[in-house]
């Protein structure tokens, strides 16, 4: 059987060669896919927030900042080369629209924003991305090709 | 004792929750059975602080579909109310409002869907409207959203708006029962941390 990891919220797993990483339900969070194809290197990141505040919190993976950092140390030392590598990104929705309070919810756009200053910071590219909306998404990446799929409810799935 | 997150609730201050609860509950059950006509009784209410692993084993599966209301909060008191219900419970109301019954939230049509949103309105205003009397506070509710989509993804909502503060969400309330037959629903209070030591200061704990 192919082996498939399942990465919790505010969470990161990585692997080699073949099977699968997934993780569920991407509301207002990002899940971010890095995929170096030359030594099929893959790994999904889950962050929930922007930025970390508080710089004594350990949970590194909570936040687009210190999570993409983390993950991309974590890469190169398993020998990701950054101009190899591409970047997928998915999630940011808003689920709920609050009338009369636009800035409620806009979590998502926030995330999704900060991903792709910190991912441009690095060095890194993304070249394929499914952001917004108001649906959640359940997000994997074949570690053997680096294909995304995008699972959402009452939609086609969509191949990133 | 000033209070930074769920978790650092006391018994005693656990317990005020669950009264609080008790009222918003009984209160939201009145409201249900006048709508749908039948007598609707409640269990004994419960608070339980759950990080959102646990909440959404409580519940289903992440990746389950559910149907949700939020309603924020603001005034004296600042926060969240998020009211969940599986499709089982939508089918045990539409039956009663509609006479209809639907196999997934899919099928269903714009009445069906509507008539639980204003289940899901009731049920929450009623809810809030009884226990902000009983801590006798000036609380402004938005106009409800509901939406039905992904467990996991409804539950993230509150915590990514509090999540500076808490990963913890507070789950204060009773089962329903129609016809002698629980009505899977799960209401969330998610006040933020100022509000919740000024409930507590007000209700003497």
């Amino acid at each position: 059987m192919e082996k498939s990891l399942k990465v919790g919220i505010g969470d990161m797993k990585l692997t080699r060669g073949s099977g699968e990483i997934i993780t569920y339900a991407l509301g207002s969070c990002i899940g971010l896919a890095f995929y170096d194809p030359n030594i099929k290197l893959a790994a999904l990141l889950h962050i929930m927030l922007p930025e970390r505040m508080n710089p004594k919190d350990q949970n590194v993976f909570k936040y687009a900042d210190t999570g993409i950092k983390e993950t991309v140390r974590k890469l190169m030392a398993f020998g990701m080369v950054k101009a190899r590598t591409v970047v997928k990104i998915a999630g940011g929705a808003k689920m709920f629209e609050i009338s009369g309070n636009p800035n409620f919810g806009n979590i998502g756009i926030r995330n999704a924003d900060s991903c792709k200053k910190i991912l441009r910071a690095e060095g890194l590219r993304l070249v394929a991305e499914d952001t917004g909306a108001n649906y959640a998404r359940t997000m994997s990446i074949d570690v053997g090709t680096g294909t995304v799929l995008v699972r959402t409810f009452g939609r086609p799935l969509l191949r990133l | 004792m000033k209070i930074n997150s769920y978790e650092e609730m006391n018994l005693q201050e656990l317990d005020v929750m669950r009264e609080i609860g008790s009222i918003g509950t009984s209160h939201a059950a009145t409201a249900l059975s006048q709508l749908v006509q039948k007598e609707i009784r409640i269990t004994i209410p419960m608070v339980h602080i759950l990080g959102y692993n646990e909440a959404v084993r409580r519940i289903g599966n992440e990746e389950e579909i559910v149907g949700a209301t939020l309603v924020k909060m603001s005034g004296d008191l600042n926060g969240l109310m998020l009211f969940l219900y599986n499709i089982q419970f939508a089918n045990k109301l539409l039956e009663k409002l509609l006479s209809e019954e639907f196999k997934a939230f899919e099928e269903m049509d714009d009445l069906a869907r509507s008539a639980l949103v204003e289940v899901g309105n009731i049920i929450i205003c009623s809810y809030i409207n009884a226990f902000t009397q009983f801590v006798n506070m000036d609380v402004s509710l938005s106009v409800p959203s509901s939406t039905v989509n992904m467990l996991g993804s409804i539950l993230t909502v509150p915590m990514a708006e509090f999540g500076y503060e808490t990963d913890k969400l507070m789950y204060c309330n009773a089962d329903f029962l129609m016809e002698g037959s629980v009505l899977p629903s799960w209401l969330l209070m998610l006040p933020d941390m100022k509000s919740l030591n000024e409930i507590l200061e007000r209700l003497g704990v």
